[in-house]
């Protein structure tokens, strides 16, 4: 089944674009740092470079709402549960696939990352060490947050089954709701929100909460989602007529 | 014998009532035209079959078996549906083998289909730029990669040219004459009085006949006026 799914990801182009964009938005966004004054003397500005693997993210929540809801919108999941008639573990296993390039996603960016790193520190005259500062946490953090985004994707998709409903809602919900939802809550709660989470997780730091929670405790709550939207995608997709 | 039967089937979205009480049996070994007007609960009824729509009431079987507890479904039935996709940047050939992975066959297995279906030197081009006829022949490949015993087919002609008519009529026949169950749900009348030895008739998702086809009468014509008077409600 997996092998199937496999072969659906490498038989078409436009998931290969998707997950192009992840390593182009960490070049743009490393050398985005350094041309707006970023000190290569600083170890922490050298961490500050790496975490855009955590921003890499995006791109494998997109690349999980297609897994699925491209599939309704192609019409070809007919055939994928004429295949298998248990569609909890045709969720199952795509949930296990796209986790899987969700994470080989992220080791890419962080190799481009490392690359792109060293390449500047180098060009600036500043020393890059991989044992420097937490290089290795937050590269680390970046790949674990493109595995959960890619997973909670794969529940976005089984749940919203309208392709482009679910990406409006899924950005959407990136850019405008968690913001205004976080200021309703507070800083205090809004820290166990997805997005506040992933930057706990990821070491990176792109809307305005101060307070996010640990590094580990940032991975938990974001395993915690993707769970609960794994759980959901199951159990909703078991119930519903395919017409 | 991998017989198709329908108990009491009922499916009812919301307050429309796709279907009702719906109960036959399809012969294997032979051609059954599944007929109804426009809305008569005809492909309902098959994706109930299927396991893609969930009955509100009664069962329908697969050689005794609901489809969600056949082991190794398309290797038992292979299905024909007008919702069935594909994605339109893979290549014909690609649409297979990811169905062949599903279910354990080999990439030959593929071949042999696509040249039963006479596709193999677009094997490799995109479906994006198949004609309607083409997306026919490779949805009837797919029907037909786990070489199944049953067949459930939804308008299997559509899109197809005289020729690709002509040549769909024989490989059901040489399909039902191997002693496997072959469904083709039509409203093209003329096309099952050709085709089919068996018809079940449907209309407004209740059974209005099924039984041979010469009960209905031996004339060309009687297929229609048959379908006629058992689906046109008189006003």
């Amino acid at each position: 089944m997996i092998r199937s799914e496999f072969r659906k990801v490498g038989t078409v182009r436009s998931p290969w674009l998707l997950l192009a964009a992840g390593p182009l938005i960490v070049v743009a966004g490393i050398t985005g740092l350094i041309q707006s004054g970023g000190n290569v003397h600083d170890p922490a500005v050298q961490s500050r470079a790496l975490a855009h693997v955590g921003l890499a993210a995006l791109f494998t929540l997109l690349f999980g709402i297609m897994a699925v809801a491209g599939e309704y919108r192609q019409g070809t999941i007919t055939d994928t549960f004429l295949s298998f008639p248990g569609r909890g573990r045709v969720i199952t296993a795509k949930l296990a696939t796209y986790g899987l390039v969700g994470a080989a996603a992220g080791l890419v960016s962080s190799a481009v990352a490392i690359a792109v790193t060293a390449a500047w520190w180098a060009a600036k005259g500043g020393s890059f060490h991989l044992t420097a500062g937490d290089t290795w946490l937050t590269l680390g953090g970046g790949v674990a947050a493109n595995v959960a985004f890619a997973v909670i994707g794969v529940g976005v998709g089984a749940l919203i089954r309208n392709f482009v409903a679910a990406v409006a809602a899924a950005l959407a919900w990136i850019a405008l709701v968690e913001g205004i939802v976080g200021q309703i809550a507070g800083p205090g709660l809004a820290r166990w929100l997805p997005l506040p989470a992933s930057e706990a997780l990821g070491r990176t730091s792109i809307s305005a909460t101060s307070q996010l929670l640990p590094q580990w405790g940032g991975g938990l709550v974001l395993l915690g989602y993707a769970a609960a939207f794994a759980a959901a995608a199951v159990v909703t997709t078991l119930r519903r007529d395919v017409t | 014998m991998a017989e198709v039967e329908v108990r009491d089937l009922t499916k009812t979205f919301g307050r429309v009532t796709a279907v009702q009480g719906l109960s036959f049996t399809v012969p294997a070994g032979k051609v059954t035209g599944f007929l109804g007007p426009n809305g008569a609960g005809k492909t309902t009824t098959l994706r109930m079959m299927l396991g893609l729509v969930r009955p509100s009431a009664g069962e329908a079987l697969i050689g005794g078996v609901p489809y969600r507890r056949l082991t190794r479904p398309r290797r038992c039935v292979g299905a024909l549906l007008e919702a069935t996709g594909f994605h339109p940047g893979r290549r014909a050939r690609d649409h297979l083998r990811v169905l062949a992975a599903a279910c354990d066959l080999p990439d030959r297995r593929v071949d042999e289909v696509l040249g039963q279906v006479d596709l193999a030197s677009s094997a490799h081009r995109r479906v994006r730029e198949f004609s309607l006829g083409m997306r026919q022949r490779l949805g009837l490949a797919a029907a037909l990669l786990g070489d199944p015993q049953v067949l459930l087919l939804d308008e299997p002609a559509n899109g197809l040219d005289p020729a690709g008519i002509a040549w769909l009529r024989g490989l059901l026949r040489g399909l039902a004459d191997e002693g496997r169950t072959v469904v083709v749900a039509s409203h093209v009348l003329s096309e099952v009085a050709q085709t089919a030895d068996h018809v079940v008739i449907v209309n407004e998702g209740q059974l209005r006949f099924a039984g041979p086809l010469r009960e209905l009468g031996e004339t060309s014509g009687a297929l229609e006026s048959a379908f006629l008077n058992l689906t046109v409600v008189p006003r």
